[in-house]
């Protein structure tokens, strides 16, 4: 009954929209209860180091594999069990692309539009053109970075409410990798798609991304609107003789040789830093996401 | 005034929204804008610098705010005419405090008392 009721509510407010993920490898923890709900018309980066679980909770999340425990739903269906027509709403692009692969680019295409009602065919000539992908040559034979960017023209050429894109940084030049954002910027803002993509490349977050979540070793670290990160978070310095009185709550902690310890630490509800902050000798400093990302993950 | 004579810069401490409210402060109070100058619109700003729309549109919101920009029907956004508030002397001083803020945190972390602060700035000031 309960899961009725929460399948009705995702129906009207989010696009994806997981609980309690978790999944293993081999033994390994690859989620350990990830929570993650994307509203509609938002552009959420997904960013964590390497094997932080990234690709598990978007496949798990699409309902691609099936997590040890925890529930997923897309478009308001659960993930497991995708009807056609939410199929068709949404497009997804794996870091390495396998499908149809014995044929050529035009050939995709061309098959490939009579599935989807708003195929957009001009942008694919543009962008096959823009991109540099040899058209007629087999997928099979294409280089990885060709045969995903040709996976991005198939996905963007849909016209998808829901975009999901893991790694699609990796492929592009710089050029071609503008050309993305813009895409998923623009979308997002004016057809109020809603777009989930991973990367590592810190700045395409920042530029296009409304939101963002920090995966970490199987958890979630953090999840909060782009704009606000930066004022929301900081590095706490303090020095040696301060170091006992460090907030115990904090996102990471490193001590230093000379016993000073910096703390990655958050301001509360009323805009406040930690008390320890203004104790004599202390520094709060202000970071990139760049450098708060890896004082979380180091 | 087109898109590209804003600079985005990501890697930046400051959030991008807040760049852009403090560039166009910077540029209305320089006069590089002037007063009833059409801002290119969100999308354009979005597009050309490869930004969330929606980030760009609470720049605008909050320079609209902070009487930078006015929302003119069936135009868009342009630079305030009315009651300047670039010319005032309040939003001139705001325009100030993240340099008085700095050069107050290198005093205290040179430990530096603050009457000899102020009476060097005195001086800067009176030359």
């Amino acid at each position: 009954m309960s899961a009725m009721i929460r399948e009705r509510e995702s129906a009207t407010t989010a696009a994806l929209d997981a609980s309690g993920l978790v999944h293993c490898y081999e033994g390994s923890n690859a989620l350990c209860g990830v929570d993650l709900r994307l509203e509609a018309g938002s552009v959420l980066g997904l960013i964590g180091r390497n094997g932080a679980g990234k690709s598990t909770l978007i496949r798990a999340m699409l309902g691609l594999i099936e997590p040890l425990s925890g529930s997923a739903f897309v478009l308001g269906e659960p993930a497991l069990k995708l009807s056609d027509a939410v199929k068709a709403r949404i497009a997804y692009v794996p870091q390495q692309p396998e499908a149809l692969a014995w044929l050529t680019a035009t050939q995709m295409f061309d098959y490939l539009s009579r599935f989807y009602p708003r195929w957009d065919r001009g942008f694919v000539l543009r962008t096959l053109d823009r991109w540099q992908i040899p058209a007629n040559r087999v997928l099979a034979k294409l280089s990885p970075g060709e045969r995903q960017r040709v996976d991005l023209i198939r996905a963007l050429a849909s016209q998808p409410e829901l975009l999901v894109l893991d790694e699609p940084a990796a492929a592009l030049d710089p050029v071609a990798r503008r050309d993305l954002l813009r895409e998923v910027a623009l979308r997002a803002g004016e057809a109020g798609a809603t777009v989930l993509f991973s990367t590592h490349i810190v700045s395409d977050l920042e530029r296009v991304a409304s939101d963002i979540a920090f995966l970490h070793q199987g958890r979630l670290l953090l999840h909060c609107p782009t704009d606000d990160t930066k004022e929301r978070y900081a590095r706490l310095w303090l020095p040696a003789n301060e170091s006992a009185s460090a907030p115990d709550v904090a996102l990471s902690r490193h001590g230093h040789p000379d016993g000073s310890v910096s703390l990655v630490v958050e301001r509360d509800a009323g805009g406040r830093w930690p008390k320890a902050a203004e104790l004599p000798g202390a520094r709060i400093d202000a970071l990139g996401l760049e450098d708060l990302f890896v004082e979380i993950a180091e | 005034m087109d898109a590209s004579i804003l600079t985005i810069q990501p890697g930046s401490p400051e959030p991008i929204y807040r760049q852009i409210v403090e560039q166009l402060r910077r540029l209305i109070a320089g006069g590089q804008l002037r007063a009833g100058e059409l801002l290119p619109s969100v999308r354009e700003v979005a597009g050309f610098h490869a930004i969330n729309p929606m980030t760009v549109s609470r720049a605008y919101g909050l320079a609209e705010n902070d009487g930078l920009l006015e929302r003119q029907r069936g135009k868009g956004m342009v630079v305030a005419t009315s009651d300047n508030a670039s010319h005032n002397q309040g939003a001139r001083l705001r325009l100030l405090e993240p340099h008085l803020q700095q050069a107050a945190r290198h005093a205290h972390e040179l430990e530096l008392p603050a009457e000899k602060v102020l009476r060097r700035l005195q001086q800067l000031l009176e030359d």
